[in-house]
């Protein structure tokens, strides 16, 4: 999968779990960016992430993650 | 020796001096020696002990460098915090668990006598404990590398300034340092000293100064009315705050005078407008801790609970909290308040965000002001239960509180002391929340810097307790 078919799909995770319809999703963003964005919603980011694209992170994986273009990176890696 | 002993004026300037003497292949063993030596001062026999759970860490995450696979690794990574955690379970929990057993068997008809054990607590091994426990997880997670050097992991968890009551500091911040050892730089050893006088401040001026009143309070409350304990219960964070945020910039100071840099545990808590911003404000390096080793294996673990998953980690996270904190129910009881309330706070997050966006609440000052004083109280609260020894004192406190009326206890030159300096204290702490400036300390006048100086000097020979009050976070 590209980068541009991962955020199609992780767009509207992300708009869902932290309730702001209008977000662009961009590499830098992080969860110092966004108030909703708490350790509650970015579990529930995951979970959502895990269930659309049929995989599992490792707890060592989601623990490297820094901001959303580190996540579309280990996905374009999973889903090869 | 403590921190504000006569004997540490002469060990800590002595050390840093001979440090930055001896040539830089010489450190490690020197400090490590220092270490040892400043432990030994206090509770020589326990020394064994330090150095068993340094062995014991050495040992376990050498053997998982060498495992093959990751599961031989996460064995030997639970066999190791397995038996790193068996002191601490038989100095501080033992007791606690043979009188719960022997009064439950009690309560239900059945006498049973356990055995006790009359030991001194370790010094410290609540702290050097979860830091031996943290790096093996870190080795294991592959966050760092194995230490090849054991006199390494032994400065590690024995380095004399954090090695009594932190801040808990982690193997990827504390290897590459001890790796370096360089020599001070005179930066190093005026912004440590200035983080040390300041340290001093908050702990002779501010802390043991309003103890000296909640401590009279306390100590009796049964002849202590409602109002007295209200005033002593409201007091008592910003005692504790004064006590560990004290000693916390006593020890990074200290540190810092060697060319450390260790991680803060305080950032101005009593600004919190959330328990949630709370609790990443107040002994930061703890609530650090159990957010990686505990909050979020068990939150992963759970996260296809969604909010279940998470209210669970939280409580399981807090009671921990609760456990290290003290081997009582009360303290464990405490915990899970905490627990209970930061699960409040978290299924109402996105309301609440919602709602202050909405009526443009974040930057409303009088909105700030009142979530700040709400979350004080909440904490204030909780801390009764916090520090009382028995849930039947703790109760008493709070019914009195709420309905026993009378004249205040006054302590005259307590109440004037203890005001003053914390009217200086909260200055400051404004000042820093919001920017406002360098401070006095760090201005750019050389005659500021000097006077502001020897006015706190002064200021805290004149006004601190100089008569040797211990650290409350000693006991832990």
């Amino acid at each position: 999968m590209n980068k541009n078919e991962i955020l199609e799909k992780l767009t509207p995770i992300f708009r869902k779990e932290l309730e702001m319809n209008d977000l662009v999703l961009t590499d830098e963003l992080s969860a110092n960016d966004i108030d909703n964005w708490t350790s509650l919603t970015h579990m529930l980011i995951m979970t959502k992430i895990e269930e659309t694209f049929n995989i599992t992170f490792k707890l060592k994986e989601l623990k490297k993650l820094q901001n959303v273009g580190d996540m579309v990176t280990i996905l374009e890696e999973k889903t090869k | 020796m403590s921190f504000t002993s006569f004997e540490f004026l002469l060990f800590f300037p002595a050390v840093v001096l001979l440090y930055n003497i001896i040539p830089q292949k010489w450190r490690l063993f020197y400090l490590l020696a220092a270490s040892y030596a400043f432990y030994a001062f206090l509770q020589p026999v326990y020394l064994i002990l330090l150095g068993a759970v340094t062995a014991t860490t050495y040992g376990f995450s050498r053997w998982m460098e060498n495992a093959e696979d990751d599961d031989r690794k996460h064995r030997i990574m639970v066999w190791g915090i397995v038996v790193i955690l068996l002191p601490l379970f038989f100095f501080k929990y033992f007791n606690f668990v043979n009188e719960t057993i022997t009064s439950l068997f009690q309560s239900i008809g059945i006498g049973i006598t356990m055995p006790t054990i009359r030991w001194m607590l370790p010094l410290g091994i609540s702290y050097y404990t979860f830091m031996a426990i943290g790096y093996l997880v870190d080795v294991y997670n592959e966050d760092v590398e194995v230490e090849h050097n054991v006199c390494a992991v032994g400065l590690f968890l024995s380095f004399f300034p954090i090695v009594l009551s932190g801040p808990i500091e982690r193997a990827g911040n504390m290897f590459p340092q001890i790796k370096a050892l360089e020599k001070s730089k005179v930066s190093d050893l005026t912004n440590g000293a200035k983080l040390m006088l300041w340290g001093y401040f908050m702990k002779l001026c501010v802390a043991d100064r309003l103890g000296i009143y909640i401590d009279a309070v306390y100590s009796n409350v049964a002849q202590h009315n409602g109002n007295s304990l209200a005033l002593a219960a409201l007091l008592f964070p910003i005692q504790e705050y004064g006590d560990l945020g004290g000693y916390s910039l006593l020890a990074i100071g200290a540190a810092r005078c060697l060319g450390f840099k260790i991680v803060p545990n305080f950032n101005r808590p009593f600004f919190s407008t959330s328990m949630s911003n709370f609790w990443r404000r107040w002994h930061m390096s703890l609530i650090k801790w159990l957010t990686d080793y505990i909050y979020t294996p068990i939150s992963y673990a759970l996260r296809s609970k969604k909010m279940l998953g998470v209210v669970v980690a939280l409580l399981v996270t807090f009671l921990v909290s609760g456990i290290w904190h003290g081997a009582a129910l009360t303290v464990i009881c405490w915990g899970l308040m905490q627990g209970v309330l930061l699960s409040i706070e978290s299924v109402f997050q996105n309301k609440r965000n919602n709602f202050e966006d909405k009526f443009k609440l974040k930057k409303n000052g009088l909105y700030v002001f009142v979530c700040c004083v709400i979350v004080y109280l909440i904490f204030a609260f909780t801390e009764i239960y916090g520090m009382s020894s028995s849930f039947d004192e703790a109760n008493l406190i709070v019914k009195k509180i709420f309905s026993e009326r009378g004249p205040l206890f006054v302590d005259f030159i307590s109440f004037l002391l203890g005001f003053a300096s914390l009217f200086i204290l909260f200055v400051k702490d404004i000042k820093d929340e919001y920017s406002l400036g360098s401070g006095l300390f760090y201005s750019k006048h050389v005659a500021v810097r000097i006077i502001s100086v020897i006015l706190t000097i002064v200021y805290v020979l004149l006004f601190g307790v100089l008569n040797g009050g211990q650290f409350i976070y000693f006991q832990f």
